[in-house]
């Protein structure tokens, strides 16, 4: 190579320019004005077609498959969400809306019964019957399903005639309709199932508002819409092409570009990054899901054995200051009921809210310990990495040393769950937080939840307070229960909850006028996928 | 006779000097801790914060330092690993010839086929992210050029008439090598050291960028330029002073080299490589 010198400034150039991607500063299409409980709210005036070009971080789990019973994260629920459908669904504010179910009654506080809709059809063209919700909810309560746990004390799952289905309960169970929103209480064609004609870890045939006609596993998805869905004149779509764009920056440059018409967004900076993009809209769903810290308890060795050190690192945590730094203020400090649900603890009356790093120090000099340090494994996908650098900037305060270990989500999941007992120190990861407050307070107990048994230890006082929580009606009782439950969780502190995880989702306003709730607890920013209408085809 | 550096590789030479002092600063914290949280997010370079803050609201000025340092001392560290290696194999290779010298050339040959941010991104993915991962990535992407012309060079002094004379009068080969080989083979690996360190410069950069390089909070400069990279429009000073020193330090660093090249290897002796 004559002039290598000249090739690598080039290179660093391109290093800094691939970086960049200004976006066109023309002026923006005003957004119709949102619906109250609403984002974002589409214009039924729209013809119906089009396609919707959408860019998201990442792919459903790889290792549970496409069965939705074992669906174990967001992103999956997420994606599944366009194919199967639940009993119930979530609306604005959390509120529980019927879905697949037309209407429900509760004849005692342990008897569910429901009554199914008459028009609603698998994508295979099979009417759906009792038998298959009967069928579905059994499989899952009989499966190794994470969502199991959720779902409560249930005693029975039996037909009530031809469109009805009774659940009774063991004890009563306040989020159980809460838990029957999500994609893993899906519908599933049993009939299909059962003779062997689908299976559903590789082929997905539900009752939901697209099908599947193509997928690439962490690449990208193709549906096309399910002519035989049940909603007259919905979805408005005639197609969603899902690319899965790990990179934040590719997807800021696909909505500023066009190549995408919607975009999940990490950076809770977007808003301004693309503020001036043309006909780019940002907007910001409330969401229960937070982010936690778990503390290894499970390790040969682990430095987390001593209740006391474990809380002086929770004590040591400025979660104002997470809220205000790592996520820009778009989060808020929250305790392991999830802060925004009605009876929600408040994080400031928590065991940890007073003490400071000074607390924390007089803690760990009371166990005995003295310049602590571990690592902190986290994925690589903002705000993650900015929540750790302000942990470490916290914890540093009282004197412990933490040393960020920042991998892809893949080689942090195998880190995290893929070994019991877990060989990792700390962990960082986020919680859907549902629409009840006693829903992800569940994932403190590890004989409940699994996934997280390989590295925290099962308290009984605590298991028992949730379990209590959950069986009280909501209401001044429950909150009380379900404080009691936060401040066990708190002094624990195997699982220390931060601060709740803001949803930043982009669209291009002039080829998508989208429904989006205000609020959203499963993760799930495409729950109103079905009423969203395309502008124009592009 | 060696000819003086010239003015341009002088230049050259005043900025590298300059970048390392400017790191140096960050060892005594002259500007601050990089790591600390010290003002608002995002505040744009004020007299308070001379390059402004970044998305955590911690001071550019002392970060850039620290990123600096971190990337010179990463480059410079696995260019001497680099240097070591290739003379021993290359000087090996050139002097004694046959089976050797295939092996080793079979080898480079081998790593030079893979694109250097390629090769680097596959030793990441097997050592895991993090310096040693970017040091190693480093060490084998600058390995196959630099063991290529050490070798070019070896084959031609070892066929000059003062190692022909240390071979008959019975000198050992580490004698042999070490005496009479290496050094005059030494300002080969001078030269292409300053190629090495800037193409190290580059894939440190570009495998920070990637995430699979230095982790945080340290920074370094493919740390910076990856997470400036997000804010282009909204926080532009969180890219320009990161990528202006990348940009000047490796156009210094090879601008340096070529004076260096002039000096110790006059083109009429070069070897034909």
């Amino acid at each position: 190579m004559r002039h290598p010198w000249l090739a690598c400034s080039l290179t660093a150039l391109a290093v800094i320019t691939t970086a960049c991607a200004p976006g066109a500063t023309a002026p923006t299409a005003a957004a119709p004005e949102a619906e109250p409980g609403y984002a974002a709210s589409a214009d039924g005036a729209l013809p119906a077609g089009g396609t919707l070009n959408l860019q998201v971080h990442v792919d459903t789990g790889a290792a549970s498959g496409l069965d939705p019973q074992l669906a174990d994260v967001a992103s999956s629920w997420q994606v599944m969400s366009l194919v199967y459908e639940t009993l119930v669904t979530v609306g604005p504010d959390f509120t529980v809306q019927p879905l697949l179910a037309e209407s429900w009654e509760t004849p005692s506080p342990t008897t569910y019964v429901f009554k199914l809709r008459d028009d609603v059809v698998f994508s295979n063209g099979r009417r759906m019957t009792a038998d298959d919700v009967v069928g579905s909810l059994k499989r899952l309560l009989d499966s190794k399903s994470v969502w199991r746990g959720q779902l409560g004390p249930v005693k029975s799952v039996t037909k009530s005639g031809e469109h009805g289905v009774k659940i009774t309960l063991d004890t009563p169970y306040t989020p159980f309709l809460s838990a029957l929103a999500n994609v893993p209480a899906a519908v599933l064609p049993m009939k299909e199932v059962r003779d062997g004609s689908v299976d559903p870890a590789v082929k997905m045939v539900g009752t939901g508002p697209f099908t599947v006609e193509d997928h690439r596993q962490d690449v990208s998805w193709s549906f096309r819409k399910n002519a035989k869905y049940w909603a007259p004149g919905k979805p408005a779509l005639d197609a969603v092409n899902i690319t899965v764009a790990p990179e934040e920056t590719a997807r800021i440059a696909g909505l500023q570009n066009g190549g995408a018409s919607l975009a999940t967004l990490g950076n809770v900076d977007s808003a301004g990054m693309l503020a001036g993009a043309a006909n780019v809209e940002v907007v910001t769903q409330a969401t229960t899901d937070f982010y936690y810290l778990m503390l290894n308890t499970k390790a040969a060795s682990s430095k987390f054995a001593d209740p006391r050190v474990r809380q002086a690192i929770n004590m040591a945590m400025d979660r104002g200051q997470i809220a205000d730094v790592a996520v820009g203020g778009q989060g808020k400090p929250t305790g392991a009921t999830p802060a925004g649900l009605p009876g929600a603890c408040d994080p400031a009356r928590l065991p940890s809210a007073t003490g400071g790093p000074e607390g924390a120090k007089k803690l760990l000099a009371a166990a005995g310990v003295r310049d602590l340090s571990f690592t902190l494994s986290i994925y690589s996908t903002e705000p993650a990495p900015a929540v750790a650098q302000v942990i470490q900037q916290n914890l540093q305060q009282a004197g412990i040393k933490v040393n960020i270990e920042q991998m892809d989500e893949a080689s942090w999941a195998g880190k995290v769950y893929g070994k019991a007992p877990a060989t990792f120190d700390a962990a960082l990861s986020w919680f859907a937080g549902y629409a009840d407050p006693g829903m992800v307070a569940k994932w403190w107990n590890p004989d409940v939840a699994g996934f997280n048994s390989g590295f925290m230890k099962s308290d009984k006082e605590l298991n028992e307070l949730i379990d209590a929580a959950n069986t009280v009606p909501s209401g001044a009782g429950r909150t009380e229960a379900l404080a009691k439950v936060c401040a066990k969780a708190d002094t624990d502190a195997q699982m220390i909850p931060l601060v709740t995880r803001p949803a930043t989702i982009g669209y291009r306003s002039d080829a998508l006028s989208p429904s989006l709730y205000a609020t959203e607890g499963y993760g799930n920013a495409l729950r109103l996928i079905a009423d969203t209408r395309a502008k124009a085809v592009r | 006779m060696r000819r003086p550096l010239d003015l341009l590789s002088k230049g050259g030479l005043g900025c590298l000097l300059a970048l390392v002092a400017f790191a140096l600063g960050s060892t005594v914290d002259l500007a601050g801790d990089p790591d600390a949280i010290v003002g608002p997010r995002l505040a744009p370079p004020g007299p308070e914060w001379w390059m402004g803050t970044d998305n955590l609201g911690r001071s550019m000025l002392p970060r850039v330092m620290e990123g600096v340092g971190t990337t010179l001392l990463l480059s410079c560290t696995a260019v001497l690993l680099t240097a070591a290696v290739s003379a021993a194999f290359g000087i090996l290779a050139g002097y004694r010839g046959g089976y050797l010298n295939e092996v080793v050339l079979r080898l480079v040959e081998v790593l030079y086929s893979f694109p250097a941010i390629v090769l680097a991104v596959l030793v990441a993915a097997v050592l895991g992210p993090g310096q040693f991962a970017a040091l190693a990535s480093i060490v084998l992407v600058t390995i196959p050029l630099m063991t290529r012309l050490v070798r070019a060079a070896a084959v031609g002094v070892s066929q000059r008439d003062y190692v022909t004379a240390a071979v008959i009068s019975g000198a050992r080969l580490p004698r042999i090598l070490g005496r009479h080989v290496l050094p005059n083979v030494a300002g080969t690996i001078a030269v292409q050291g300053t190629y090495a360190l800037s193409v190290g410069i580059s894939v440190e950069g570009g495998l920070s960028f990637l995430g699979f390089g230095v982790q945080p909070p340290q920074a370094s400069l493919g740390v910076l330029i990856r997470q400036g990279g997000s804010y282009m429009i909204a926080a532009p000073w969180l890219i320009i002073g990161p990528g202006t020193v990348l940009v000047v330090a490796i156009l210094a660093i090879n601008v340096f080299g070529d004076g260096l090249r002039d000096r110790l290897e006059p083109r009429e002796t070069r070897s034909l490589t």
